[in-house]
């Protein structure tokens, strides 16, 4: 009789220590599916407002067709990736063009005077700073799904579970990174 | 599990709190003991009148009626806490109430925070006061409040005081109002009791009971058992509050997506936070510094260096550092809320 009861609390235990890790295993997983969605929303905008920027600079500067020619092509891969790694290298890529396109945008005053422009080129910063801000947390989110996937005791069901590999993280160029803890890129006027 | 990443640092915190809450009716068993013990002492309840031990056997099987009652108690102030206690805060602490029309922006901000998690907006008040501070209060659906100071708005860019709002509006969807309030009736029931045994004490002095030859240890270890789980009561009460604060902070990260500017905030309200309140009204401010309470068993609040540690360490922020008013790197976020 006492065998019974030992061997019935040791399989309660153990059904709740399974149920727990898997349930800290969706609630991980989903909470860094959906900052990867607030990337997405992030770079959404900033794609969208792409084409106004390009149409007003060419209308000050239409002879600067290389640098615009990159941002364009950068916006199009952005717009087509689809898996983490697509989406980092296409995001890279389109910070970098929009980095040169403001720098050439200085040797024009007209330009630089523009309403328009300035507002385009405000927001932009202003989203850069927001997808630096949800880079991390969807960095963080995923740091600790990694963590309690690998640690003891949940690392014996993970794979069990479909949680076997690991998320990748979103991540910036070394030379970025340097950049991105010293301050945000300021643009001079 | 130890915390590595913001959700877990939330969960361990729930945790904590969860077991905290379970102290109280602990803690007030343990006074009641000491009360009967006392009582018996003097002779009120009924002894063994055998020794010291059966006195003390008999205390503790008297218990299985003491405690339904002082349940029965705790339910009835805690009703009477439930529908009065808006208009207590509202009548003490001056806020008054402000419309979208107002405040536009702060609405917006704090409206969209809400609707981020399908709740209904809170109402907004604000305290003229310069200092920097703010709080959530409310124990019921609809009934929710976040006030802030001038002071707050004035000095906190937009995305700073959406963190700010953010750390109240965790307030709310934790319930941690509803939390605290059951905190303090359950520290001041046992604080009631207490006072009892401790007059009990003053009358022992006068005359000693003839009833109970066991009289005298009996008040002493009643005595004394009481006054450990007065102390207890309190400092549970105390680490409770201190571990929501932490779970609002990260809560606000959740919410803002942002660590920085929680971060920048806490800075900034820092050494400014002064706000005249009743002690249970402070114990909901953003930050409660007491000057010359530095007890850390008894204070309310973590320092505001715990709460940005836990933040960097947790949920991957940034100090920009303490220099006054400065918050470099984020300046060019800075996007001002007129």
């Amino acid at each position: 009789m006492t065998a019974i009861i030992v061997i019935v609390v040791i399989i309660a235990v153990l059904g709740f220590v399974v149920l727990g890790a898997y349930n800290k295993l969706v609630a991980l997983d989903q909470k860094a599916d959906q900052a990867f969605a607030d990337i997405d929303v992030q770079l959404k905008q900033r794609n969208d407002l792409i084409p106004n920027l390009v149409e007003t600079v060419k209308g000050y500067a239409a002879h600067e067709q290389g640098t615009l020619n990159a941002v364009t092509q950068a916006r199009a891969a952005a717009a087509g990736a689809t898996t983490v790694d697509q989406k980092v290298n296409a995001d890279n890529m389109l910070t970098g063009a929009l980095g040169r396109l403001f720098a050439v945008a200085e040797a024009y005053p007209d330009l630089k005077a523009n309403t328009n422009f300035l507002e385009l080129q405000r927001e932009l910063s202003d989203i850069e700073n927001k997808l630096a801000a949800v880079r991390r947390f969807f960095n963080n989110a995923v740091a600790e799904f990694n963590a309690v996937r690998a640690q003891f005791p949940t690392v014996l069901f993970a794979g069990l579970f479909g949680f076997g590999t690991e998320k990748p993280f979103f991540a910036v160029d070394t030379a970025d990174r340097a950049a991105m803890t010293a301050a945000p890129p300021s643009v001079k006027f | 599990m130890a915390a590595v990443g913001l959700q877990t640092h939330i969960w361990a915190n729930n945790t904590r709190s969860t077991l905290l809450l379970i102290g109280f009716p602990v803690m007030l068993t343990l006074v009641l003991f000491g009360l009967e013990l006392v009582l018996m002492g003097f002779g009120f309840l009924p002894n063994s009148g055998g020794t010291l031990g059966q006195d003390i056997g008999l205390a503790l099987s008297m218990l299985a009626g003491t405690i339904p009652l002082a349940v029965v108690v705790a339910l009835i102030w805690f009703a009477i806490a439930w529908f009065g206690n808006q208009a207590m805060i509202d009548a003490m602490t001056g806020a008054r109430k402000v419309e979208r029309r107002d405040e536009p922006q702060l609405y917006n901000l704090l409206e969209n925070l809400a609707i981020s998690r399908g709740l209904q907006t809170p109402t907004l008040r604000i305290i003229d006061s310069d200092s920097l501070n703010a709080f959530a209060s409310g124990i019921r659906e609809g009934h929710y409040s976040v006030t802030v100071t001038r002071g707050l708005i004035a000095a906190l860019d937009r995305d700073e005081m959406e963190a700010v709002l953010a750390h109240e509006m965790t307030h709310v969807i934790n319930k941690d109002v509803r939390t605290m309030i059951i905190a303090s009736i359950f520290a001041g029931i046992i604080s009631v009791l207490c006072q009892l045994v401790f007059r009990g004490m003053f009358y022992a002095s006068g005359g000693r009971s003839r009833d109970n030859k066991n009289g005298g240890p009996l008040i002493l270890i009643g005595f004394a058992i009481a006054a450990v789980g007065y102390v207890f009561a309190i400092v549970i009460r105390m680490m409770l509050s201190r571990t929501r604060e932490y779970v609002a902070d990260a809560g606000a990260v959740e919410l803002t997506r942002n660590p920085d500017a929680m971060i920048s905030a806490l800075r900034k309200v820092s050494g400014r936070s002064k706000l005249q309140a009743p002690d249970d009204v402070q114990g909901m401010f953003l930050d409660n510094d007491r000057e010359g309470f530095t007890d850390a068993l008894f204070a309310t609040h973590p320092s505001i260096e715990k709460r940005i540690a836990a933040l960097i360490r947790f949920a991957g922020g940034r100090d920009p550092g303490s220099r006054e008013g400065s918050v470099a790197s984020t300046a060019t976020t800075a996007v001002p809320v007129s």
